[in-house]
């Protein structure tokens, strides 16, 4: 081929590529160097950063501080009410626009019931158990165009909330998780690599029991009679039709629960699950049944 | 749980493998406590590490486990598992989010912009000098980014009723706009179907 031919063909081939752009321009491999420490006239200078100081180190003061005065924030009188705040239970917020928003992306089946693994996994929620969260809060941003009819699982939410939800034919329980079943929740995959056996969930503190089992919030270990009497009256406050969830054709979908002792959708505690083989491993013996049965 | 002994048998180690970290439950070694069997051999001896000592031998597997192949729970698991790749959008009937999907139309005009992997129009708001300088950001720009570049001109001095100080790239594809002009630039891209 000469010469000709190759630099009429490479010509044909830019032509029909797209334009050369920063996102997909490489240097050729081995063309770079990284530099070393320089040695010359500026090569130990203080880039551009001046000496000593705010330049140099970027050290706005932080919020708040005075210079040296008795800062406003320590002059006034203490407020009482945030004692004791890094120890209370945080419910980080998930609003239903959120919540709308992650359904229309296809990024939650909506087929299924949702709980707290099935929104973190859509990687739009952050959510750490090591501090003090305790799960979903959700809020009632976006109450009014609110669509979806879904079986959900939060741990707190407020009236408004819950009557969002119930008015288009959905369902919804707060549900307690304890800290380490959280960290299951939020990446199981990790501890199914684990190779250890589900644990049980715990059941909540003793300033938390009355919130779950309230019918009002919907609490999970509430008396379901009463969760549903209760329906109805939030329906009648509200004043919307609740619509009948027993003629739904996905009823079965909707009556999906877990139990108090469960952590995960399907899998019972005392189960060691297998990613690599995709074997579930069931205990038989009659100490572990009696203990994961408690 | 004072000595994790370590063991060839596999199915052993499913239990003793990290059960002092993560299990609050309780701490169970997969061995119910025969003492007669461990304390002569294991509580004298310190070794330096986990890994220096002696794998341990006859461990009685006492616990009895099924192993169920292709259990028709594995679809819980499934729907456990993180997504490979982030999914792509069945198209709906209607959005109540607000999110608009890319339109066909969107290849008809002599310049593209191409949606993020999370399907959102790559326009953002920078802030520098410590918020007082807004910068409004338009990425991913294919084809001719000078014609796209005097449109939104027009466009935002039209609508703002000042002159409106633009920025192009074009090897890093990109337009800055100074001030903040998000909304206006989306709902822009969004009547272009991008």
């Amino acid at each position: 081929m000469g010469s000709r031919q190759i630099t009429e063909k490479s010509l044909s081939m830019l032509r029909s590529l797209p334009r050369i752009s920063l996102s997909n321009l490489r240097d050729n491999p081995g063309s770079k160097k990284t530099s070393k420490r320089g040695r010359a006239q500026h090569g130990g200078d203080k880039h551009g950063a001046g000496n000593k100081g705010s330049g140099q180190r970027q050290n706005y003061m932080r919020l708040g501080y005075e210079t040296g005065n008795n800062p406003f924030y320590l002059r006034v009188p203490q407020e009482h009410y945030y004692r004791g705040h890094h120890l209370r239970r945080q419910y980080p917020p998930l609003s239903l626009l959120q919540l709308q928003h992650i359904i229309d992306k296809d990024r939650v089946d909506i087929n299924k019931p949702i709980d707290i693994a099935s929104i973190v996994k859509t990687g739009t929620y952050n959510f750490y158990p090591d501090q003090k969260h305790f799960g979903i809060n959700l809020t009632d941003e976006g109450i009014d165009i609110f669509k979806a009819k879904i079986n959900i699982e939060v741990q707190w939410a407020s009236e408004q909330v819950i009557a969002a939800i119930e008015r288009n034919g959905g369902v919804i329980t707060t549900a307690y998780y304890d800290p380490h079943s959280l960290y299951l929740l939020k990446n199981p995959k990790k501890f199914f690599e684990s190779g250890q056996a589900i644990p049980r969930r715990m059941i909540p503190p003793p300033d938390a029991i009355e919130y779950y089992t309230n019918p009002e919030n919907r609490g999970y270990l509430a008396d379901p009679d009463k969760v549903s009497e209760e329906r109805l009256k939030l329906a009648q406050k509200y004043g919307y039709q609740l619509p009948n969830i027993e003629s739904d054709p996905e009823y079965s979908m909707f009556c999906e629960r877990k139990d108090p002792r469960q952590i995960f959708f399907g899998l019972e505690p005392g189960w060691v699950v297998n990613l690599k083989d995709k074997f579930i491993l069931k205990p038989k013996d009659e100490e572990l049944l009696q203990y994961y049965s408690a | 749980m004072a000595t994790v002994l370590r063991s060839r048998c596999a199915f052993a180690r499913l239990f003793a493998g990290k059960t002092g970290q993560i299990l609050n439950n309780s701490i169970d070694l997969g061995i119910k406590s025969a003492p007669e069997s461990l304390s002569a051999t294991s509580v004298t001896r310190h070794y330096s590490s986990y890994s220096k000592s002696p794998f341990a031998d006859k461990i009685t597997e006492q616990y009895n486990y099924e192993i169920v192949k292709n259990p028709p729970e594995w679809t819980y698991v499934e729907r456990l598992l993180p997504f490979e790749t982030i999914p792509q959008v069945k198209p709906k009937d209607s959005y109540p989010s607000g999110w608009v999907p890319p339109k066909e139309e969107a290849s008809n005009h002599p310049y593209f912009m191409r949606r993020t992997k999370n399907h959102e129009v790559p326009i953002y708001l920078n802030l520098y000098d410590r918020g007082q300088r807004k910068i409004t950001k338009l990425k991913r720009i294919e084809g001719d980014i000078w014609s796209m570049n005097d449109e939104i001109k027009s466009l935002l001095e039209k609508k703002a009723n000042k002159y409106v100080e633009t920025r192009v790239h074009e090897l890093g594809t990109f337009i800055e706009v100074k001030g903040d002009y998000v909304n206006e630039l989306k709902e822009w891209a969004l009547s272009k179907g991008f």
